[in-house]
């Protein structure tokens, strides 16, 4: 068993809109992939289906070798949507910081009230995971005082308090303002490095070419090609995926 | 525009003095506001003075008080503060609680929680509270249950404010966004732990400047309690002495006296409150 995540035939309709269409995905360990994509794509969905923040139509989702088919109801299955939660750290587009805690306590409250830390302990732990994302000198600051690029990286170290297995961003610089995004695409960068499992929703030509091993490009609810990113964005074998790169070569230089 | 240079040699911004401009304009309606109130309370007065003035060949009476009876009577109206103060604080902690629940079986999708939680707000706001507090009082014992007045009127005021309260909490918790619920979903919370960590504390941020004006609302509704003749508050001493002896006039001008003393200290304490928690860490 070589991957974290293992997505199989993966349909997901919002109404009568079939917005993923039978999506098959594998992620291995220490793998970095971006999913790229026009708005509408499906790419936001598919991510939050693999912690069932959507819950998927059909298919099944597997995570670390835990594995939830969709439409499960019950007990059995809700705790098994919890353990795979635990197994995956989630960054979002709108960091969603809790605005009532201070930077520290946001990172402790996963350990104390999920994992039933000891709060000195779980205070460690913060600290050490805000010095990650540089920003423990704001350990005792409230979200509102922080900029957009510091809330996004203490989101992150939020996620990684948690201790997952793989790290799913959404989208997560796409909020930000121009200048404030190199800071967070650099955090991101450093966890990869540090061999973190990472699957990101993204529009950072750049950083997915940098950092990724695969860029998966998503169209219509659909895959539609996968490769590494030289190859990718050298030779891309669909027409959707020239537009895009197309798009983005002319819509300004690459961040990172 | 020489009225500008008069007060510095130094030359100033536009900014500067339109700033200046703004921040004068908006001292002097202040205080012609606070002059305005001055005369207006002296005239109050003055129209309860009890004086004869004669204008040419007009004259004029203003009203008479009892100056005796109210110095005799106004330590045993002023007793009764205590008693408003205390039926208030215990109805209100009553209906924060009923409010709450009320507020989250609106926002339940479990179908009989709805319902109990629309069925009490819409049988309660359906009726008078006046007929409530009566109910309490007066039915129940009928039923074998006698509750004393006070807790009758606790119970009512409680049960009619928690009501009327609940679209306050219902507000409170819709303000906390979807967002916050996913970041703690994400994280591993059950949905207990992020209604009990999450969107309650920041809900009840929400919710504490309006409850406190519920506060200030109920202190004057429990005036209503008096009728059941047994609590002894504010209302209920007005009225004893005053139909006692003759002097309604005096009695419930002192009350009136009380109530508006207490809504002015209270609202201030509201207004301090309100500023102290928007200057927080939203």
């Amino acid at each position: 068993m070589s991957h974290v995540i293992k997505v199989t035939d993966l349909d997901k309709f919002f109404g009568r809109l079939h917005v993923l269409k039978k999506v098959n995905l594998e992620v291995e360990p220490t793998e970095v992939v971006c999913i790229i994509g026009r708005s509408g794509s499906g790419k936001s969905t598919l991510l939050r289906c693999i912690n069932f923040l959507e819950e998927p139509s059909s298919g099944t989702i597997e995570v670390d070798s835990l594995v939830a088919a969709a439409g499960s109801k019950g007990p059995a299955h809700r705790q098994l949507v919890h353990d795979m939660r635990l197994k995956t750290g989630m960054v979002f587009q709108e960091f969603n910081l809790f605005p009532h805690m201070s930077v520290l306590e946001n990172v402790m409250e996963g350990p104390v009230t999920v994992k039933k830390m000891e709060r000195p302990q779980a205070a460690n732990l913060a600290e050490m995971n805000l010095d990650r994302v540089g920003l423990l000198f704001k350990r005792d600051e409230y979200p509102n005082r922080l900029s957009g690029g510091q809330k996004q990286r203490v989101a992150i170290a939020r996620a990684l308090a948690m201790e997952p297995k793989v790290m799913l961003f959404d989208e997560p610089t796409s909020a930000l303002d121009p200048e404030l995004i190199g800071e967070v695409l650099n955090v991101m960068k450093k966890v990869a490095q540090e061999g973190m499992t990472m699957l990101v929703v993204t529009h950072e030509m750049g950083f997915a070419r940098e950092v990724a091993d695969r860029v998966v490009v998503m169209a219509d609810g659909e895959i539609i090609e996968q490769d590494a990113p030289e190859a990718l964005f050298k030779t891309p074998k669909d027409k959707r995926t020239q537009a895009l790169i197309d798009r983005y070569r002319t819509g300004g230089q690459d961040p990172g | 525009m020489n009225l500008f240079k008069r007060e510095t040699g130094e030359p100033k911004s536009q900014a500067e003095l339109i700033y200046a401009t703004q921040q004068r304009n908006e001292r002097r309606f202040r205080a012609n506001v606070g002059l305005s109130w001055g005369f207006l309370l002296l005239f109050l007065i003055f129209l309860f003075s009890g004086n004869q003035i004669s204008i040419g060949g007009l004259t004029l009476n203003t009203i008479h008080l009892d100056g005796e009876f109210i110095r005799a009577n106004w330590t045993f109206i002023a007793g009764g503060l205590w008693e408003t103060l205390k039926i208030s604080f215990f109805s209100i902690a009553f209906a924060t609680v009923l409010a709450l629940l009320a507020a989250l079986g609106r926002l339940s999708t479990n179908p009989p929680i709805y319902a109990l939680s629309t069925f009490y707000v819409s049988l309660i706001r359906g009726t008078p509270l006046y007929l409530q507090i009566f109910f309490f009082f007066l039915a129940l014992p009928q039923l074998g249950i006698i509750l004393s007045g006070t807790l009758a009127g606790v119970v009512a005021l409680g049960l009619n404010y928690g009501a009327y309260m609940s679209e306050i909490f219902r507000a409170g918790l819709s303000s906390v966004g979807k967002g916050q619920r996913e970041a703690a979903m994400a994280i591993g919370m059950t949905p207990g732990q992020t209604m009990r960590r999450i969107v309650l504390p920041q809900a009840l941020r929400f919710a504490i400047p309006p409850t406190g004006n519920e506060f200030i609302a109920m202190t004057k509704d429990s005036a209503l309690v008096s009728a059941t003749g047994f609590v002894h508050e504010l209302m209920w001493r007005a009225t004893k002495v005053g139909r006692a002896q003759f002097n309604n006039l005096e009695a419930l001008i002192m009350a009136a006296i009380f109530y508006w003393i207490m809504t002015l200290i209270l609202t201030a304490l509201q207004s301090r409150l309100e500023a102290s928690l928007s200057k927080g860490d939203r």
